[in-house]
């Protein structure tokens, strides 16, 4: 009995700390985002940022899944820190895109960070 | 009373357009670029069909979507590489090594295209999100479909898009002061076959030409419609493995910066590419049946030259230009390296791009078209010079051309010299609204106009746009000795499918 014990307090240790390596995902299709609980709290003021402003053209959807397969989804395109820069620098040019430079830092920073805990 | 009527009725029917646009319901556009790339309109247009720079660089290159067909010699990675311990995303897809006979890359790609969805990275999302983002992931740049089509070179879908207009025109001088048309349909289509060759055509399945003179035209339904080839041709992309695209067939000689429809109007070219000089029916924007090469060198660099056949004569015309881009997007559509932790800078939000272009041609009655007959020639150039600067939500266009004709009449030889500039101020209100005002001055030997032309363009949804224009024109006739003083308002709906 005490060996199973172990064996289920061992599995379910193991499985949250994938889970907590992670960010959460929330929601499904357009409603789909990440959940801003596994955050550290440095990252929280971005992450507000992003929710407002990205979702002016486009889902959360889109980022997630981004970050999830290392794609674009709409494009192909591979999604790694090299392209999280250079969109940000399309969004930073985009005209009525409201976003300045440092709230485009900002973000980057936070898909750089994303994409670090997805791939561990 | 009666001028109350015509002015109110245009009102009343634009207030009740408006008002049906701004509640529609969302909806995707749909035509064939859109449909082959699953992409926005919204990628490569501001609001269509004018381009953004991303659309400038799908246009310079061939068709076919930004970083597919590049050299894998000519990518070179930016960014600091992954850390050692950490697991990559997913292998890019040119980065898989497949052997085989057939088309290697192709295969590269289809096999890529599965083992990225096996190696995709496990995540904490629900197994129907994951599936989900799976399935986008292999339809994203076509890399599911069928090997058989894929082999074959034909795309998936059938790359055709329909285009319509229909117009409300105001001309205090027109018979018809205020006349409701329905404009035209015409039929694109456009994309590549195996990213080697790209193609694009239009076909005008109806355009409403002028009413037959002195006829009792009793329809309401103009019979003239007009069935003609706009453009088409192919590209054979970086031919012999090198930088230079040939393309071959009917299409508007790079000469200018901006295509005929590049532009937030719909009813007004810009005068240095539209006028023509006397019975010379030659202008800058005219397709023309030619070859043109044409190449990026370090991608900010844009040249091309060609050749044009015309017709019943044993003539060719010649054609040259280049244009060159400082800031924003390179014609690869790479983002210009900018420095995020550094202090905002005017040229973080800069783009300029100057180009300039050359024609050499003649036309008239040569002794092959009319045996026995004198020739009866015009001998002509253009030379030409555009600006196109962007910064954040300004956009300035600067054109401007001279140009010397023969003999324009083909009658004598009196040779004449042609002067037409114009600038248009661009301002994006929001990303689906915006304005512009245009100046325009033609002074073509035979008349001197100066045009105002402001435009409001609304795009409620991606692929419908509303465009109220206006465009005073006043000049001088000075060898009919007459004013010219044309005051017309239109406002029209295009939309696309």
């Amino acid at each position: 009995m005490k060996r199973y014990v172990t064996l289920a307090v061992f599995i379910t240790l193991s499985v949250y700390s994938i889970a907590e390596a992670r960010l959460k995902v929330v929601g499904r299709g357009a409603k789909m985002n990440f959940s801003a609980d596994g955050l550290p709290e440095m990252y929280k003021p971005s992450f507000d940022i992003m929710q407002i402003k990205c979702i002016k053209c486009h889902t959360m959807e889109r980022t997630v899944i981004a970050i999830q397969t290392g794609r674009a989804p709409i494009t192909g395109q591979p999604f790694n820190k090299q392209a999280v820069k250079a969109y940000g620098i399309k969004m930073l040019r985009k005209p009525d895109s409201n976003m300045n430079k440092k709230e485009i830092r900002d973000v980057v920073v936070l898909l750089n960070y994303i994409l670090d805990e997805n791939a561990k | 009373m009666k001028k109350n009527i015509t002015t109110s009725v245009p009102v009343i029917l634009a207030a009740g357009l408006m008002v049906n646009l701004f509640f529609a319901g969302s909806a995707h556009a749909i035509p064939a670029f859109t449909r082959a790339n699953n992409v926005e309109c919204s990628t490569c247009h501001t609001i269509f069909p004018e381009l953004n720079e991303y659309g400038e660089a799908f246009l310079k290159n061939g068709y076919v979507y930004f970083g597919k067909g590049k050299k894998k010699t000519a990518e070179k990675p930016k960014a600091p590489p992954v850390t050692a311990d950490a697991k990559p995303a997913a292998a890019p897809a040119g980065d898989s090594v497949v052997k085989g006979d057939g088309d290697a890359d192709l295969l590269n790609k289809l096999k890529a295209g599965m083992m990225i969805s096996a190696d995709a990275p496990v995540t904490t999302a629900a197994p129907v999100q994951r599936a989900e983002a799976e399935n986008s992931n292999v339809a994203a740049g076509g890399e599911g479909k069928s090997e058989g089509i894929a082999l074959s070179g034909i795309p998936e879908l059938l790359p055709i898009s329909f285009t319509a207009n229909v117009h409300g025109t105001y001309n205090s001088k027109a018979a018809n002061e205020f006349d409701f048309s329905t404009q035209s349909l015409k039929l694109n289509a456009g994309g590549n076959f195996k990213e080697k060759v790209g193609f694009f055509g239009t076909y005008f399945l109806y355009t409403e030409q002028p009413p037959l003179a002195d006829t009792a035209n009793t329809s309401t339904v103009p019979t003239n419609t007009k069935s003609d080839i706009g453009e088409l041709f192919v590209i054979w992309r970086h031919a012999l493995e090198t930088p230079i695209n040939i393309k071959i067939g009917r299409f508007q000689p790079k000469l200018g910066l901006w295509k005929s429809n590049n532009k937030l109007s719909t009813t007004n070219s810009y005068a240095t590419y539209k006028y023509t000089v006397a019975s010379s029916l030659f202008y800058v924007e005219q397709p023309q049946d030619a070859v043109e090469a044409n190449m990026i060198f370090a991608n900010r660099l844009f040249m091309a030259g060609g050749v044009v056949n015309r017709k019943n004569q044993n003539t060719k015309e010649w054609y040259v230009h280049t244009s060159v881009k400082v800031g924003g997007a390179d014609y690869l559509a790479n983002e210009p390296e900018i420095d995020l932790n550094k202090e905002e800078s005017i040229l973080d939000f800069l783009t300029l791009t100057v180009g300039g272009y050359g024609y050499v041609g003649t036309n008239g009655y040569s002794p092959l078209s009319t045996p026995g007959a004198a020739p009866r020639q015009n001998d002509y150039y253009r030379a030409g010079a555009d600006v196109d600067l962007l910064y954040k939500l300004f956009r300035l266009k600067l054109s401007g051309v001279i140009g010397n004709d023969d003999s324009p009449e083909l009658s004598s030889v009196s040779p004449v010299k042609s002067y037409v500039a114009a600038i248009e101020g661009e301002y994006t209100i929001q990303q689906n609204l915006i304005g512009s005002l245009r100046f325009e001055y033609q002074d073509d030997a035979y008349n001197i106009v100066r045009r105002y032309i402001p435009t409001l363009a609304y795009n409620p949804i991606e692929n419908l746009k509303v465009v109220a224009e206006y465009k005073h024109e006043s000049g001088f006739a000075y060898r009919t000795h007459t004013e010219v003083d044309n005051k017309i308002g239109t406002l029209g709906v295009t939309f696309s499918f």
